[in-house]
């Protein structure tokens, strides 16, 4: 098992690339759920102010 | 009467350098601009010339480069606020092949004094007297290049605020390729070497440019001014 | 041809509700298939002999850059299709793509960077694939630059819309001069995941991520899309609809 963290040697270069990819991943995901969040925010606004 | 498109070049060549003509001082400045860049990186590098002659292609292009961005904004600026450009774009003329000529002139009032001051700044920055030439000859259809490349940016910068910064962000990634032969073949010039190839692929980009830039600058100065 | 299918894509109700149907299957798969392609690269596959457990770091740097690539050609397309077609949703597309592929170039950036430490010995190489990607991202910044700055949205699309297609034709000539300009300084040989000769086990994990990142691609890609659509409706009445 810690064979597979150490990774030849080469785990503390390979498991923060990981990290790095797949974390911006995750934040690509929150920031476009954020956006549509706002946006549907904004348009309800929108929508209360036009009678 | 229908005027031809060469007098039309012809009017508006002469036109644009009348006018800055009139302002000597405007045209000064980009070349004092390259002046003082070349100068500046010997006061933050070596005052050894021989190590200097290394950086030189890179000083000299990184110098242009900034002086021709510089320059740039008033290819378009003060026509787009006095009307000009506009009448230009209603007059029924090619506005492509206008702006093509505004460029042309640009060029000649800006990279082409630049291009026969850098064997100035290259011999301070330690190049050989022999490869002054190549030098002249590589900044001078690099930057012609670049006001071409240039051009694009003015024109969709037009509409923007503070399109200074913005125009430099938008032009310098398209202007890598003329950075990079350009740069090459000055290299190639100062330790003697022919300056053929790199030579032949900027004039190729020149070419690109000159068939694509003005039509994607018209595009871009239509957009504006909708 | 039946180009209906097309022109349902010009109505911004339409495509909103595609995306909000499809997004989250999109998403579903595309984790479904990281997962997998995750334990196939970084359990299955064997070591590799020259860069031993190193090139495992190829399975997220290498979809992150054919990403970073494949969103400016969407991009780009969007872009055209805008300009030609005058379709708004075309605009509101492009201007989805653009942080998503900005991101995915950083990602490549960094993965490359790490990836670079141990290969080369150094955190950056002026390699030409790199130093390519870098300026792609400059390309990206400039596109959310002018985005930005202008004004008024319809000038903003079409401007930007122009830019788009400007960097998209050079990039092949911005590539190629790096490349060029890299030979002339060559000191380095070993590129980044030499691919000549990998075994199969080495391949289909990274054939999947790629997919994997595609379809995640077209999740958010599909999310943001919503929301630009949201944005530049204002006050149509389908959204009055879609709300409540």
């Amino acid at each position: 098992m810690s064979e597979f963290f150490e990774m030849g040697g080469y785990g503390k270069y390979l498991w923060p690339a990981f990290a790095l990819g797949f974390g911006i991943v995750v934040l690509n995901l929150v920031l476009a759920w954020s956006s549509l969040r706002n946006a549907e925010t904004q348009a309800r606004r929108r929508m209360e102010m036009k009678p | 009467m229908k005027t031809s498109s060469l007098s039309v070049a012809r009017l508006i060549v002469l036109r644009d350098l009348r006018l800055a003509f009139r302002k000597p001082s405007q045209l000064i400045q980009p070349l004092m601009f390259f002046m003082i860049v070349a100068t500046l990186f010997p006061l933050t590098l070596t005052p050894e010339l021989s190590r200097l002659r290394d950086a030189a292609p890179g000083v000299l292009w990184v110098g242009a480069l900034l002086s021709s961005l510089l320059a740039l904004e008033f290819l378009f600026r003060e026509d787009a606020d006095d009307g000009t450009l506009e009448q230009f774009a209603l007059s029924g003329q090619s506005l492509t092949w206008m702006l093509f000529a505004k460029t042309c002139t640009h060029w000649l009032l800006t990279g082409l004094p630049l291009a026969l001051f850098a064997p100035i700044a290259a011999m301070l920055l330690g190049v050989p007297a022999q490869a002054v030439g190549g030098v002249l000859a590589a900044l001078a259809l690099g930057s012609f290049a670049m006001s071409l490349v240039g051009a694009i940016g003015a024109g969709l910068t037009l509409g923007a605020r503070r399109g200074g910064v913005l125009l430099s962000l938008l032009t310098l990634p398209l202007a890598v390729p003329i950075l990079v032969f350009g740069a090459d073949a000055t290299q190639r010039a100062i330790i003697g070497d022919p300056i053929g190839p790199p030579m032949y692929l900027l004039g190729a980009i020149a070419v690109l440019g000159i068939t694509l830039s003005p039509l994607a600058a018209a595009a871009a100065v239509r957009i504006g001014l909708e | 041809m039946n180009w209906v299918w097309f022109h349902r894509f010009g109505s911004p109700p339409y495509v909103y509700g595609f995306a909000r149907r499809w997004a989250p299957w999109f998403g579903a798969v595309a984790g479904l298939l990281m997962v997998v392609a995750l334990y196939g690269g970084l359990v299955l596959a064997p070591a590799d002999y020259q860069q031993k457990d190193a090139f495992r770091m190829m399975y997220v740097h290498a979809p992150s850059a054919t990403m970073s690539l494949m969103v400016y050609s969407t991009l780009a397309v969007a872009s055209a299709v805008g300009l030609i077609w005058r379709m708004k949703v075309a605009h509101a597309a492009a201007a989805a793509c653009a942080p998503i592929g900005a991101w995915f170039t950083v990602a490549t950036l960094g993965t490359g960077m790490l990836w670079g430490k141990p290969m080369w010995g150094t955190y950056w190489e002026w390699d030409p694939r790199l130093t390519s990607e870098l300026v792609l991202l400059f390309l990206y910044f400039g596109y959310m630059g002018l985005r930005a700055a202008i004004e008024d949205p319809q000038k903003a699309d079409k401007a930007s819309a122009l830019l788009a297609i400007v960097g998209a034709v050079n990039i092949p000539i911005i590539h190629y001069s790096v490349v060029w300009w890299n030979g002339l300084h060559q000191e380095n040989s070993t590129k980044l995941g030499s691919d000549a000769d990998m075994a199969w086990s080495m391949v289909w994990p990274l054939l999947l991520m790629l997919l994997a990142f595609a379809l995640y691609f077209g999740a958010v890609f599909l999310i943001r899309l919503r929301a630009e659509l949201l944005r530049r409706e204002r006050n149509a009445s389908w959204i009055r609809e879609v709300l409540s």
